[in-house]
């Protein structure tokens, strides 16, 4: 019985470290996703003078899908109301790319990376966020 | 709102699950670090509750980090004196026979009230019975009385008596309890016969039945009024 209890909380144990390590390494994944999808659409957008092309608009749509992905699994381990923020650019990202409208584009993708950065910090280990 | 129900329920089974991994002790039982931890677990579980925003995980991982947290402190504590000293303090003299420590009192922070309330809570209504008084580390008082006031003993009246066993349960409320028939020894039709001799005719008809060792048992038929006997059958 004793050797059982002894098992118990070794397991527990076990489960929260791997716990903290999935977390870390969602949460760096998906948000290092989001800077990288950021990055190659600012790449598209020094490429040409129109944003409503079919290129942006899946660079876009691909920025979504990954987003939507992760989304949905970071919302196991951080509060939902943290990272809601990127979604909402998301969605004004498309409306934009359907009017053409290059600099408020551009407004959103550094706001995407900003909160990704924000993110990134908050949600680390160290010793801020620790204390 | 089924989210919440869900989520209630999950947080309930795991701090049940906590609570029945840390012990079996109760409030007034508990030393000082298990009341702490027992309260802000009581705290932590609402939170993912209510708070739909919040993933469980925020709740469950806290929970299971002060389970394991508290078998840490527990472990220490039995392993080192020292250790025990530093976290649950240690049992201290309120009342010798000289009378009150005040020097204990104040480090302790108590009253006379409080003093004399824990001593009616033991069956003292005076400091003159008390030989001594002593503040465990639960916050209990243990209390021995002065030589005059001690309760009667069998032994201190040289009065011999045979030991008693703790009776074992058989039937309870028309239902046989099959383990504590085999801890008896027994079997089904030992008990129907038991339940015939004493007037019975089904099992049903019993709402308890227990038996010692030494053959002193108890019966209460649903319908009618309890009665010891003798019984024949033997643990």
């Amino acid at each position: 019985m004793k050797v059982f209890h002894y098992v118990n909380f070794a397991l527990i144990f076990l489960f929260i470290i791997a716990v903290c390590v999935v977390e870390d390494i969602v949460v760096n994944n998906s948000l290092n996703q989001v800077k990288k999808d950021c990055y190659e659409i600012e790449n598209q957008l020094l490429v040409s003078e129109d944003i409503n092309t079919m290129e942006m608009s899946l660079l876009v749509d691909n920025l979504e899908y990954n987003w939507t992905n992760n989304e949905s699994l970071l919302c196991y381990m951080v509060n939902h109301k943290s990272i809601q923020e990127i979604g909402t650019e998301i969605s004004k990202m498309k409306s934009y790319v359907g009017s053409n409208d290059k600099d408020a584009l551009k407004v959103s993708i550094t706001s995407i990376k900003y909160y990704a950065d924000n993110y990134l910090h908050f949600m680390g280990a160290n010793v801020h966020n620790i204390l | 709102m089924l989210t919440i129900v869900v989520r209630s329920l999950i947080i309930y089974i795991i701090v049940l699950l906590v609570f029945r991994l840390m012990g079996k002790r109760q409030i007034g039982q508990m030393q000082p670090f298990e009341l702490v931890l027992t309260l802000i677990i009581a705290d932590l579980a609402t939170i993912p509750m209510a708070e739909v925003s919040v993933p469980v995980l925020h709740g469950i991982i806290p929970l299971l980090t002060l389970s394991v947290l508290h078998f840490i402190l527990t472990l220490l504590t039995k392993s080192s004196a020292t250790f025990s000293k530093i976290v649950s303090g240690k049992p201290v003299i309120i009342i010798n026979p000289k009378g009150l420590d005040y020097n204990a009192m104040k480090q302790l922070n108590l009253s006379t009230d409080d003093i004399l309330s824990a001593l009616r809570g033991c069956g003292y209504f005076s400091i003159s019975q008390i030989q001594y008084a002593i503040m465990e580390t639960n916050g209990k008082v243990s209390v021995m009385p002065k030589a005059e006031f001690s309760p009667a003993t069998n032994a201190g009246l040289k009065i011999e008596e045979e030991e008693s066993f703790i009776p074992i349960t058989l039937v309870s409320e028309g239902k046989l309890m099959k383990e504590n028939v085999s801890l008896a020894k027994m079997d089904m039709e030992k008990v129907l016969k038991i339940i015939k001799q004493q007037g019975g005719d089904k099992l049903k008809e019993v709402l308890i039945l227990t038996v010692d060792k030494a053959g002193q048992s108890y019966i209460q038929f649903m319908k009618g009024e309890g009665k010891s006997f003798e019984c024949e059958v033997k643990i």
